[in-house]
């Protein structure tokens, strides 16, 4: 039994694939996963989520205001205009903008409304509720941190009681300063343990704020639909292809290359006959994956339908030029078999495939452009979430990108398919 | 697309002024420092069956890849049906057919299929491919199964179509490379008669293989090649009337070592061991026979057998190598 054991434990030892399938896989997945999710690092800081600021009141209050924001931990401050700020949203580069509308110190000083407007991809909703999470309690404590803002509560309280009687004004007002001094005292000493959610929020402000959606489904279409369509779909494009490429090598393998080498027909052609029906194919994939979402779950293709197939296309030309660039790197399936597991699954991981990228910090969310999952699955919400037209620049140049990829790998596999897998004796 | 013809092709390119269908001449090829072909020479004629007869290793594939294009050249000169192989090479590759010692078909395609693939890579028109592929589906009598997916062949219906899928262009010269390893007898002879209508109908053969008895049966001539060079050539007749060996007297001895060899060395000094096996090159085995037996009975050496052969392809191969053509 002994000798079983051995066996086997050397068996498994000496088998490359298992080894990689068995250790580096979940290795790098858990590395990709551990730095998703924030778990690598001291302290929160690479979780900060980014929030566009722009300042229309640009007063000494709204500045102020804006430092109380970005003292919070887990919001990242950026000032922008908010003509840049509104595209960054539209092209998917930030999720909303907090605007500070003209008359905010005005306002804030007289106690009325404050005119804030957070104007949002209704796409990423999980990420827009974190923000109110954390801005709700901060615009609320405003009143009580800023500079010459100390009677605001009461100017606020008197108008929110509506009462026109003086002297009950005075005594609210009078209270309010008192009560004034205990919460700015408060406020103090909690944020010196820098825990600002145990702040109190009095609902003076924060409700006030403005929600807008910027962006939001006209078409009818469901945000995690389009997710999980178009991660999945691209993910498991990935896997087919890379299995298409490795049909080379398997070519290689059982002879019919060689033979294929002693027709008339030229080595080049071999390849292209290959890229051409791995295109065809992953075309097909993307099509019927597609047509199943909207057959099963509704997703509304009707007028995406050219900007779905420009996405499918523009993808399958990436995707199969990567299964064929894996496969040219390799004389044997079993040299690749496992890496190209590794290499699909982490680019899927950091592409958006298997989480929305918000969910990762901002370098993961940055490295997420080196994978062809994060351009395809940008071009489909563009397409079914946020309703660009087919010539809308920021749509163009996803696609185009992903054809350049497609054309990269395609002629560095040009290359590594003469020396690596032509090389028949 | 219509069929490419070949016969246009070979009419407008500068013609070689040799008689010969195929003529090689001083062809080498190295791997690393690993000379394989050290400059081999020979001819062929049109309708001609050429055997290359050599062991494992010898550089008969090696020789069969460079004469289809798989691979280059070190030096040295190729040309067939008057053409250079090195600058005519897609001309060639039409008039020519390949049987690859692996079997190079689509285990998950049926046996039309593949033969309409392998056909259509040479742009035989449809129609006629068609009409080929069920030609050769009944000569290699695999009609009945022509719509069975190839993986669900026996080793040798696998070998007979790989055949076929060599013949749909109608090649005049084909390259067959040892193509009846591990198969059953009937499969083989169904092989072997396939073969000799081919080569009845004219078409020019290589056949390489290290099995004599297909050598003996099949080829007009016969090219013996060993560590990449050839040895020996011509027909069965000249390499036995040409050989000094007549007649091998091979014994079997129960054990034989050095001193036992020495001793048998004694006696004489030609003799070849492979194994416990010694080969006595003679041209009268009845005369040296007893003389033989006498002579190990004298010395106590021990043996299990006796095998008197006559000269064939492989005791002429043993004779000039000191090698079986199965080691």
């Amino acid at each position: 039994m002994i000798k079983i054991v051995i066996k086997d434990l050397k068996l498994f030892f000496n088998d490359k694939g298992s080894m990689l399938m068995a250790f580096a896989v979940p290795i790098v997945l858990i590395t990709l996963f551990a730095f998703a999710y924030g778990g690598v690092g001291k302290g929160n800081k690479s979780n900060k989520i980014v929030l566009q600021v722009s300042d229309l009141d640009n007063t000494t209050e709204s500045k102020e205001a804006i430092e109380q924001l970005d003292s919070l931990k887990s919001i990242q401050i950026k000032l922008k205009d908010l003509e840049d700020a509104e595209n960054a949203i539209k092209t998917g580069e930030a999720s909303s903008v907090l605007i500070i509308h003209k008359g905010f110190s005005d306002s804030l000083m007289a106690g009325n409304v404050l005119p804030l407007e957070l104007k949002y991809d209704e796409a990423r909703e999980i990420e827009i509720g974190l923000i109110q999470q954390s801005l709700i309690p901060t615009i609320s404590m405003l009143p009580f941190r800023l500079k010459g803002s100390k009677n605001v509560i009461g100017k606020r309280l008197v108008k929110m009681t509506g009462t026109t009687d003086l002297q009950t004004q005075q005594s609210i007002q009078n209270q309010s300063d008192n009560l004034n001094d205990v919460i700015a005292k408060s406020i103090a000493e909690s944020s010196q343990s820098n825990d600002k959610m145990k702040n109190p929020s009095f609902g003076f402000y924060g409700e006030d704020m403005k929600m807008t959606k910027i962006i939001k489904a006209k078409n009818g279409n469901r945000i995690g639909l389009v997710q999980a369509v178009a991660g999945t779909s691209v993910m498991m494009l990935l896997f087919s292809v890379v299995g298409i490429g490795l049909g080379l090598l398997d070519e290689k393998k059982e002879g019919t290359l060689k033979r294929l080498i002693y027709s008339p027909i030229k080595p080049g052609n071999i390849l292209l006959g290959k890229m051409i029906s791995a295109n065809i194919m992953s075309i097909l994939q993307l099509f019927i994956m597609f047509h199943f979402a909207w057959l099963a779950f509704g997703l509304k293709i009707g007028s995406q339908l050219p900007g779905m197939i420009i996405t499918i296309i523009a993808t399958s030309f990436a995707c199969s030029a990567f299964g064929v660039f894996i496969a040219s790197f390799a004389k044997k399936r079993e040299q690749i078999q496992g890496l190209s597991i590794l290499i699909i699954l982490a680019m899927s991981a950091i592409g958006g495939s298997m989480m929305p990228l918000f969910f990762m910090p901002a370098f993961m969310q940055k490295l997420a452009a080196i994978s062809v999952n994060y351009w395809s699955i940008q071009a489909f919400f563009d397409v079914f979430w946020r309703n660009l037209s087919v010539t809308d620049p920021v749509f163009l140049i996803r696609i185009l990108i992903l054809f350049l990829i497609g054309g990269i790998l395609n002629t560095i596999a040009v290359v590594l398919f003469r020396k690596n897998i032509l090389k028949l004796v | 697309m219509p069929n490419v013809s070949y016969i246009h092709t070979v009419n407008s390119i500068k013609k070689h002024p040799a008689e010969n269908m195929i003529e090689v001449k001083n062809l080498k090829k190295s791997f690393g420092d690993r000379e394989v072909l050290k400059g081999i020479n020979f001819s062929i004629k049109k309708g001609e069956l050429y055997g290359l007869l050599g062991p494992n290793g010898a550089g008969k594939t090696t020789a069969i890849s460079i004469l289809s294009s798989l691979l280059n050249a070190d030096s040295g000169e190729v040309f067939i049906e008057n053409l250079n192989l090195r600058t005519d090479t897609n001309a060639i590759k039409r008039i020519t057919g390949v049987v690859p010692q692996e079997i190079a078909l689509y285990n998950d395609l049926t046996a039309l299929e593949n033969l309409m693939f392998w056909g259509g890579i040479y742009n035989v028109p449809k129609q006629e491919l068609s009409q080929k592929a069920n030609e050769l589906l009944q000569l290699f009598g695999l009609e009945d199964r022509k719509n069975d997916r190839v993986k669900n062949y026996s080793g040798g219906m696998k070998r007979r179509i790989n055949i076929a899928a060599a013949l749909l262009h109608k090649p005049k010269i084909l390259f067959l490379d040892e193509p009846t390893v591990g198969i059953d007898p009937q499969s083989r002879n169904l092989i072997f008669e396939v073969i000799e209508k081919l080569h009845r109908e004219r078409i020019t053969i290589i056949y390489t293989t290290h099995y004599m008895e297909e050598a003996e049966r099949l080829c007009d001539r016969i090219g013996i090649i060993d560590n990449g060079e050839i040895i020996a050539e011509g027909t069965l007749e000249e390499l036995k009337k040409n050989s000094p060996v007549k007649e091998v007297i091979s014994i079997t001895f129960s054990d034989m070592n050095n001193d036992n060899y020495k001793k048998l060395k004694s006696f004489r000094s030609d003799i070849k061991l492979t194994e416990n096996i010694v080969h006595f090159y003679t041209s009268d085995a009845k005369t040296e026979l007893p003389k033989l037996v006498s002579f190990c009975n004298q010395a106590g050496l021990e043996f299990n057998n006796i095998e008197i052969l006559k000269t064939n392809v492989e005791t002429i191969f043993l004779n000039l190598t000191g090698k079986q053509l199965r080691d």
